[in-house]
């Protein structure tokens, strides 16, 4: 039909479409022809799995679309149907992910590239369906790979190159992608999606090296073997494959993916004033774009503070974050995690970063600013908690390394 | 959340209720919020609701938010902004005018001074402004109220809503901004023809509101002292204190001062456990009336006090002896209307009931039914 709006608006700003986080994902599955998808509903990732069901009703593209009878068995599919040779996407959050563990966990096991979404959401309390790392993190241990995104536009991205890192013949490991739950899942912003033929050109079709076939001649590992015979075997070569991913196969999927989007990313941080930076707000995830907003404001006061947003979770960039911290005093953790009990008594991230500092040459004074329990952060709270941490560091000690920032009540 | 972020930024919130509502609202957002993009604003838009909106009538919020030209970055989160943000408040079901969400008891609760309101009803915009007054305000509003039957623009109220809702949110989105954003959907013509007409069609008028003059500015309370501010010590839960809290809570008119008045860790009650209904009384901390569009009336004259209704009631509204409905608790499913054999119970609109206004813009249970197939 013919254009009835007389409109002066710049082409080129009308193709950054708004999508909220699960719809953008959606079009990445579909940007990555994958060929079976297992579904079953768990607020907040369900969005994307609504999104596919409508274009694979609609005709844009075709995939084998099951809605499982739990999430166990969701998890059980995609594991088998990556087994013989398929492409898989599969997600959930919370509680729901945690039901189908035992399935998750094999999947890793058995060395089957299926890409996963986490919704990330608080583990049930009554009815909270608040941003919790949790979830995701039960499942740190177990050679899935982790990264986290911090907007509709990188989920879609980070989905597309996860595809490719696990299917690398030196990785073949599963890889979730961290969406926060609500802030990105449902939150529309501006995106603008790559191009099908220069994803096609990132990413080849998956092929299964072994494959699951009795044309192959391959049959799955007697169950009933006794587990000393080949179970710190099979773990080592699960580390070994990992430590690839870390040190090669990552580095080199966003290398490519720069070269074909032109954007340069450097694949495990992104850092903002941390050059000169004498503190530095360590984080992940949607916030991460309020503590970029607040560096910016206590920048414009002179304060030497630095942002610095860790990409992936697993494997960690324990070398290169050292590296960044080298000439830094103070690292303030935001974390929007638990972890009761633990050294410390922090949460979890910061425990990681605590770890991965342990044999710096200068360790700098760390503080955990804990934001669980799906409370929404609030700027106020983001901007007390960094001047806490200046203070610290001035005063060359800290009274209280763990905070519970949004926490109603005495902070003991 | 407050920040003085969060003001200067541009809000529309979209109430509404039920599934239909929730995609309807999906539509307005993301037409308007690609509006913005196109006009050069960053933009974003996510919905809140407390209880699952995808059963039938139960309320929610949209939010969709521009950002300022000065503000480059804006933090796409999801988050009920306290302090006055909204600019412009849109209302998909007169309904919600009497009784608004549970987080916005008040419906222009958080609205800015200057806020526009927009309503899909058939109603004029002077009765839409008695309801505020009485109803829906408790802070100065000299804003402006546009009213329009969405229903009159095409099947889907989304459109007609959308003209008037850019007449409303100008110069921030222009008409020729929505139009262009309207391309990508699948009956365009359509479209675009429902959201001109309805731009220049939908009523307003000016608005001039004293607090004062707001039946609810008596019930929100000054701010109150903050315990947890004034750096006492608060005192550890029994159950006395917890229900003390847990009935200020329950009766803050406001969403700023429930979230005052909420406890801390201490004062909470421990674990899964939670204080307050004796046995025979309903729960004055879960009251979940706001799902109601349409009021249940009992004629005594034709009631045999058979007490089916009160058996039938998914929701233990009806007590039994006398036969009432606790109007509180009542979700207006009209169970107790079907189950009765004597014809005693109607289900007037909410509007009519209390107000004796003829409202004909509104969602029936029976369309929801249909269009979902439940």
């Amino acid at each position: 039909m013919s254009k009835t709006s007389q409109v002066s608006v710049q082409k080129s700003v009308q193709k950054r479409r708004v999508w909220t986080g699960a719809r953008a994902v959606a079009e990445a599955v579909k940007l990555a022809d994958v060929d079976v998808i297992a579904a079953y509903p768990i607020r907040p990732y369900t969005g994307i799995m609504n999104s596919l069901a409508t274009m694979i009703a609609g005709g844009d593209f075709y995939a084998e679309y099951l809605v499982c009878d739990s999430e166990h068995s969701q998890f059980e599919v995609v594991k088998h149907a990556s087994a013989v040779g398929a492409r898989t996407f599969v997600g959930s959050s919370g509680t729901g992910l945690i039901y189908g563990t035992e399935a998750v966990i094999t999947t890793a096991l058995g060395q089957l590239p299926v890409v996963g979404v986490v919704g990330c959401r608080s583990l049930d309390d009554p009815g909270n369906f608040g941003m919790e790392w949790n979830d995701a993190f039960l499942f740190r241990d177990v050679g899935w790979l982790m990264n986290w995104s911090k907007d509709p536009q990188e989920a879609l991205e980070m989905t597309l190159v996860a595809y490719r890192i696990a299917e690398d013949e030196r990785v073949l490991l599963p890889h979730f992608v961290a969406l926060d739950g609500a802030t990105i899942t449902h939150v529309a912003s501006p995106v603008i999606p790559p191009k099908k033929e220069l994803v096609d050109r990132f990413l080849p079709p998956y092929k299964q090296p072994h494959p699951l076939d009795p044309s192959y001649d391959t049959v799955s590992k007697a169950m009933h073997i006794a587990p000393s015979l080949i179970g710190p075997e099979q773990r080592k070569s699960l580390d070994a494959a990992i430590k690839r991913a870390k040190n090669v196969v990552i580095p080199e999927a966003w290398k490519a993916w720069s070269d074909i989007t032109g954007k340069d990313v450097d694949p495990y941080f992104e850092s903002m004033k941390m050059e000169d930076a004498d503190y530095a707000l360590v984080s992940m995830g949607a916030y991460s774009r309020n503590v970029d907003y607040i560096v910016e404001k206590l920048r414009e006061t002179g304060v030497k503070v630095g942002s610095l947003r860790l990409k992936y979770f697993r494997p960690f960039p324990t070398e290169e974050l050292k590296n960044i911290l080298k000439d830094v005093k103070g690292v303030g953790v935001i974390d929007f995690s638990f972890s009761l009990g633990s050294p410390g008594n922090g949460s979890v991230l910061s425990n990681e970063v605590k770890t991965a500092l342990y044999d710096a040459e200068n360790r700098p004074i760390l503080m955990d600013f804990i934001f669980a329990g799906g409370r929404e952060m609030t700027l106020t709270e983001l901007e007390n908690s960094t001047k806490q941490l200046i203070e610290s560091v001035k005063n060359g000690r800290v009274d209280k390394p763990v905070r519970w920032v949004t926490v109603r009540g005495d902070d003991e | 959340m407050s920040s003085p972020e969060l003001e200067s930024l541009t809000w529309l919130a979209i109430h509404g209720r039920g599934v239909i509502n929730t995609a309807h609202s999906s539509q307005i957002a993301l037409t308007l919020s690609q509006a913005g993009v196109s006009a050069g604003r960053e933009a974003f838009y996510y919905m809140r609701y407390d209880d699952s909106p995808e059963r039938v009538q139960l309320p929610f919020i949209y939010y969709a938010v521009f950002g300022n030209p000065k503000i480059k970055m804006i933090l796409p989160e999801e988050v009920e902004p306290i302090g006055n943000v909204f600019d412009t408040i849109a209302v998909l079901d007169s309904s919600l005018l009497v009784k608004s969400t549970s987080q916005r008891a008040l419906l222009l609760d958080g609205a800015k001074k200057n806020a526009s309101l927009v309503v899909n009803t058939s109603l004029k915009p002077e009765v839409i402004l008695r309801l505020v007054k009485k109803y829906g305000c408790a802070h100065d509003w000299d804003g402006r109220i546009f009213t329009l039957r969405a229903k009159k623009y095409g099947k889907n109220i989304a459109y007609g809503m959308i003209g008037a809702i850019a007449r409303a949110m100008e110069p921030l989105v222009t008409i020729e901004h929505v139009i262009d954003s309207l391309e990508s959907t699948e009956d365009q013509r359509e479209a675009i023809e429902a959201v001109k007409t309805a731009y220049d069609e939908s009523e307003s008028i000016k608005v001039s509101l004293k607090a004062s003059d707001c039946e609810q500015y008596r019930k929100v309370a000054p701010p109150s002292k903050d315990a947890n501010a004034s750096g006492a010590k608060p005192v550890p839960w029994n159950r006395e204190s917890y229900l003390k809290i847990k009935r200020a809570v329950a009766d803050a008119p406001t969403y700023e001062q429930r979230m005052k008045t909420m406890p801390s860790w201490e004062q909470i009650a421990p674990a899964l456990i939670e204080f307050g209904p004796k046995v025979g009384e309903r729960n004055f901390g879960f009251k979940t009336s706001f799902a109601r569009t349409f009021r249940p009336v009992i004629d005594e004259a034709k009631c045999i006090n058979c007490k089916l209704c009160h058996i039938f009631c998914p929701d233990g509204a009806i007590n039994f002896d006398p036969i009432k409905v606790d109007y509180d608790y009542c979700k207006g499913c009209g169970i107790c209307a079907n189950v009765c054999g004597s014809n005693a119970i109607s289900m007037p609109h909410e509007l009519a009931a209390l107000e004796g206004l003829d409202e004909e813009e509104f969602l029936t249970i029976r369309e929801a039914l249909i269009e979902y197939a439940y």
